[in-house]
């Protein structure tokens, strides 16, 4: 499932996720709460940069995930760039139905290009941590930074068995395909009622098994188990500092050369 | 003969008032392979789930290696550990999407140290021939990776009995034999006592040193492959066949009056038959 596929590929794979997650949070709070184009431009560069290098990402793959929130992005943008100015300086305008005036005026250009710039920034970090961690480490690490327990182990159950029943719904699927399910909008409706009810069904027996198998093993009502060993990855908070360093520079320079 | 686990009189009813077991007796030799036929409904998943504590049964006795085994709360984590449980789906087991971690489940709550938990991981890990699958998900291994990766959960808490439920089930040829061939090692090595249903004929012959026939929640036979295939209507009666090869043998013997032994039933044992009446030395 997308970006889950790269992190168990990844060369960060066996390094310790907290230090990854601090990382990330850190470049992507920075990012979001100073208001600056060049900040963000800056995250988006640097951040995507240790995704290639550290984690040893293909560009193309990078590009890939980048692709999907960019488009959406720029279409949220455009109506903040382009939008009724009333009387004020613009850099392109035109009249609308003779009515009102819509154009480009500099502030808003600014506007729309800082918030395109910071959420592209706050992209590319996340990405950085989807795409170097794997599902399982980064509930492990919510563990360890104290959010409640129950959450995490809902959140790795549910993880674990999505894949089971997105693979029986599909299947179903295929079987109801098979037999003509699917052919008009009346049918349609009809199929994917009984699918998801015997999907529901299933996972309601399914749960007794698992826990019949959980409770063979030990289980007394909470999920522990031991982690691979990880590799230490304190190096990481140098990083981390390096690039908070850089992005305080950056807006400042940025203060100073735009007033 | 030293039975590792027996059971006297075993019965179960289920909430709903099925019941399950109508006193089950029987007993798995200690280091030895036993195999438990049965056809679907015959009572094999409820017995395995009442040896194990999972379910406790309602009446009559459980011994391990002759001790009579309690089914009081404080009790069953010790029962559950000498005692392991392996599923028929390896995807109702693993419950976690990270091979690892699903493995050392059973082990952490042995509450073991956090260092001879990574040995035992490890060793199970080796043993079952799933290291190099350490680092993928569980979603992404084959059915016969996950059903290692489920024996490794099962033995790291180190029984002293394994339970498996239909092993050889949806793998190809070379998968059961993988399967199997694992679990004579896990027999020979760590000299676990091995019980499992199954519904495949051919391999009980191979691997089995003694069946049970369980039908409607009662044992209708038991004794050596070789006894139990000397009765094959007893067999169809509980839609079970005879291995392929004892299916030969019984009409070689029966319809065309051949002089070999019914019991022969595997390859090994139909060459000696055929080259005994050939008057060749195998």
């Amino acid at each position: 499932m997308g970006t889950d596929r790269c992190a168990y590929l990844s060369r960060l794979r066996r390094v310790d996720p907290v230090p990854k997650i601090w990382l990330a949070l850190t470049a992507l709070l920075l990012c979001v709460l100073v208001d600056s184009l060049a900040v963000g431009i800056f995250t988006l560069g640097a951040l995507s940069a240790l995704n290639l290098s550290l984690g040893g990402q293909k560009a193309g793959d990078l590009f890939h995930f980048l692709k999907v929130p960019m488009t959406f992005l720029i279409i949220g943008c455009l109506p903040i760039i382009l939008r009724p100015i009333g009387t004020a300086e613009a850099l392109w305008a035109f009249r609308l139905l003779g009515r009102w005036t819509w154009g480009v005026t500099a502030e808003n250009l600014r506007l729309g290009l800082l918030v395109l710039c910071k959420a592209m920034g706050a992209v590319s970090a996340m990405y950085f941590l989807s795409m170097n961690t794997p599902m399982t480490d980064l509930t492990m690490a919510l563990e360890r930074l104290h959010v409640p327990r129950l959450f995490v182990e809902l959140t790795e159950l549910i993880y674990r068995f999505i894949f089971l029943l997105a693979g029986e719904a599909g299947r179903i699927r295929v079987a109801q395909e098979a037999r003509l399910g699917y052919r008009d909008f009346k049918g349609s409706m009809q199929a994917l009622g009984t699918l998801l009810s015997t999907v529901f069904v299933r996972s309601l027996r399914r749960g007794d098994r698992v826990f019949s198998a959980l409770e063979s093993r030990g289980y007394t009502g909470v999920l522990i188990t031991l982690p691979g060993q990880y590799a230490s990855g304190r190096w990481l908070y140098g990083l981390t500092a390096a690039i908070a360093v850089c992005q305080l520079l950056i807006l400042a320079a940025e203060r100073r050369l735009l007033p | 003969m030293s039975y590792a686990i027996e059971t006297r009189d075993l019965t179960y009813t289920y909430a709903d008032g099925t019941p399950a077991l109508k006193g089950v007796s029987f007993g798995a030799e200690a280091g030895k392979v036993t195999g438990i036929l049965g056809g679907n409904g015959a009572g094999k998943s409820t017995l395995f789930l009442n040896l194990n504590g999972v379910l406790t049964p309602q009446s009559g006795q459980v011994l391990l290696d002759g001790a009579p085994v309690s089914y009081a709360r404080r009790d069953l984590p010790e029962l559950r550990r000498r005692v392991g449980l392996v599923f028929q789906d390896p995807d109702d087991q693993l419950f976690s999407a990270d091979v690892y971690r699903d493995i050392s489940f059973g082990a952490v709550n042995l509450g073991l140290p956090e260092a001879e938990v990574r040995r035992r991981v490890e060793d199970a890990m080796v043993r079952t021939g799933v290291t190099a699958l350490r680092d993928k998900p569980t979603h992404a291994l084959s059915y016969g990776q996950k059903k290692r990766v489920a024996i490794a959960g099962v033995l790291v808490m180190e029984p002293s009995v394994m339970i498996l439920d239909e092993p050889t089930a949806g793998l190809d040829p070379q998968g059961v034999s993988d399967i199997m061939g694992l679990l004579r090692e896990i027999r020979e090595k760590l000299g676990i006592t091995i019980i499992l249903a199954t519904h495949d004929m051919d391999i009980v012959p191979l691997y089995c040193d003694q069946v049970y026939l369980l039908s409607g929640g009662r044992i209708a036979a038991g004794g050596t492959p070789e006894e139990l295939f000397c009765r094959p209507e007893l067999l169809r009666e509980n839609h079970l066949r005879l291995p392929r090869i004892a299916h030969l043998m019984e009409i070689l013997h029966d319809r065309d009056g051949v002089d070999v032994s019914r019991s022969a039933a595997t390859i090994s044992a139909a060459r000696h038959e055929i080259l005994g009446l050939l008057d060749q030395e195998p």
